[in-house]
């Protein structure tokens, strides 16, 4: 246990440390688009996969949150001239609330309708935000004011350093995930996914741990809605609350290894590269055939491994590199 | 002796269905109760009232003098009674070990002490070698021992057990037989649903038998055998079709 534990720390330190030095190699802005991209959707897929992942409740309405802390700190910061970094967190507070009337209605349901009722809300709050043209601004939504190097706003002239930005996120969502599975709260959670009347008798208060998680998803997804906002300087309705955030924080988490720590990240990484590299090779060809291939390649997956890259290699692992000592 | 369990005038219908009629029953401590009837008499139904999963239409149940009707499964559990279902419910992607933590995790949320709680009741079950195995990696056997240990995990003063023995084979209900009597010998009080009348008789001292959920008898298993309604109910006038049975078989 000692050497394992040695080498996971080993692990991790070289870890951080290229992904730390990354930016200083890697100066070609396309490329640190893609990293931030894939850094991004890591962190949403890790929010996510705390309630759709360990406690298998399937949230394809993540889009809510996502939309609510983009728009809390912009309004925040449009019209009182807030910091960003404090409308983040005032974000995440907004769609912790909002997740308490949103569970309340939802978790009613269980399996398919509940994910129907959770897409249902993200789009009313899409339309809510569309419709009415004094809250926020509407369809056309708003730009953000450019303050160049403005490091107290969230603005910074060095793509490089919005990298960092998310990637201290991504630390932050992953290390939150860790604590919570290596505590009680993780056999819970798994407990309420594996069965949840079993659970019950054995004393779990499912509906209190459903609600309590799905605050912590809730609060992550909106800190990534307030960092892309400022990453890309603009924000609408049909961008913050857009359906494709809900089903890609799903899919990475589906295709890495759903309830798994690094499950997400594996998934985006895979997913975003395999992407990214479709659309150089067959983009300029025949239109939406790279659309095609990212398609069969998801199907195959799932198809081929329903518990995902982290099921598959933790199943090869135990088959050939060791089988674990019976305890004495 | 004191009463762990009263339970009385509990009544349940589902649509036109009369499950459960007005059951009284009182359990004392430290007794095993066995609550039987042919197939479709309400013994589930009852279990699924006593613990919260379902309401009941009227009736109370008291344990250790606190009324659970109208309490949510997870609060009985905390007030001390834990059950096993008649379908195993294992958390098949844990391992044994987890299964069974998650069930000591009601009385002490810290991981170790946790651990240790559920280690000792994996090796009460007999389950000590198969800590590490996959819950869904299970025989059928130890899948009940796995439910019964995460049960006695969350330390339960009444432990209710819901035909534990179906589907085993000769062999295996001696084992299982063994390991009841061995819970009750520890000091819990047992409510157990079963069909397997050898079994019943090798560990119950007290018999209630439920036909088209209520009540007919109640005694020592040697009066019980000999009732002649009990005997009319399993073997004579059997009027009711089989698919017309338990809703929860």
């Amino acid at each position: 246990m000692q050497t394992s534990g040695n080498m996971k720390w080993l692990w991790l330190v070289i870890g951080a440390a290229v992904m730390l030095a990354l930016p200083q190699f890697v100066t070609s802005s396309f490329a640190i688009d893609i990293f931030i991209r894939i850094l991004l959707f890591s962190f949403i897929g890790v929010a996510w996969n705390l309630m759709g992942g360990y406690a298998k409740q399937l949230s394809l309405g993540h889009a809510a949150y996502f939309g609510l802390g983009a728009y809390t700190s912009t309004i925040m910061q449009v019209n009182y001239g807030i910091s960003p970094w404090i409308g983040m967190v005032a974000g995440g507070v907004v769609a912790m609330l909002a997740s308490l009337p949103i569970g309340w209605l939802c978790f009613r349901l269980r399996g398919p309708y509940f994910t129907i009722a959770t897409i249902a809300t993200a789009q009313v709050l899409m339309l809510i935000f569309l419709k009415f043209r004094d809250f926020a601004w509407g369809a056309e939504g708003t730009t953000i004011p450019n303050l160049g190097s403005a490091p107290l706003m969230m603005q910074f002239e060095e793509k490089s350093s919005y990298y960092y930005v998310v990637l201290g996120l991504l630390v932050v969502g992953l290390w939150i995930t860790h604590l919570i599975e290596k505590s009680w709260i993780g056999y819970y959670l798994v407990a309420i996914g594996e069965d949840e009347d079993a659970a019950e008798a054995i004393g779990v208060n499912a509906p209190k741990v459903k609600r309590d998680i799905y605050m912590i998803s809730a609060f992550l997804t909106a800190l990534a809605g307030t960092f892309y906002t400022q990453y890309i300087y603009f924000i609408d309705p049909a961008t913050a609350f857009s359906f494709n955030v809900s089903i890609e924080a799903a899919l990475v988490s589906i295709v890495g290894g759903i309830g798994t720590l690094w499950g997400p990240v594996i998934g985006t990484v895979l997913l975003e590269t395999t992407s990214a590299l479709l659309q150089s090779w067959l983009g300029s060809s025949v239109g939406g055939i790279q659309l095609t291939v990212y398609s069969l390649i998801l199907m195959a997956v799932i198809l081929w491994r329903p518990t995902g890259l982290i099921g598959f290699a933790t199943d090869v692992y135990h088959r050939y590199a060791r089988r674990k000592p019976a305890r004495a | 002796m004191a009463e762990a369990l009263v339970i009385k005038g509990l009544s349940k219908r589902f649509g036109g269905l009369r499950a459960v009629q007005d059951v009284s029953f009182t359990v004392q401590e430290n007794e095993t109760v066995a609550l039987i009837g042919p197939n479709g008499a309400g013994k589930t139904t009852s279990f699924h009232l006593i613990t919260g999963f379902h309401r009941p239409d009227s009736g109370s149940v008291l344990a250790f003098g606190n009324e659970v009707v109208g309490l949510k499964p997870h609060d009985v559990c905390a007030l001390g009674m834990a059950r096993t279902f008649q379908v195993a419910k294992p958390f098949g992607a844990m391992t044994v070990l987890a299964n069974v933590m998650t069930g000591a995790f009601l009385r002490d949320r810290h991981v170790a002490a946790a651990r240790a709680k559920a280690l000792e009741a994996i090796d009460f079950v007999g389950l000590g070698a198969k800590e590490q195995t996959r819950a869904k990696d299970l025989t059928t056997i130890d899948q009940r021992r796995l439910e019964m240990a995460r049960a006695l995990a969350t330390q339960p003063r009444i432990l209710l057990l819901d035909e534990v023995m179906a589907g085993l084979n000769p062999a295996e209900i001696d084992q299982a037989v063994a390991l009841v009597k061995k819970l009750a010998a520890s000091g819990l009080t047992i409510v157990i649903v079963e069909h397997v009348m050898r079994a019943i008789m090798a560990v119950a001292r007290h018999i209630v038998v439920l036909d088209h959920g209520q009540k007919i008898a109640e005694g020592a298993p040697k009066e019980i055998v000999e009732n002649p309604e009990v005997i009319r109910a399993y073997l004579g006038s059997y009027v009711h079709p089989p698919a017309q049975g338990d809703a929860h078989a």
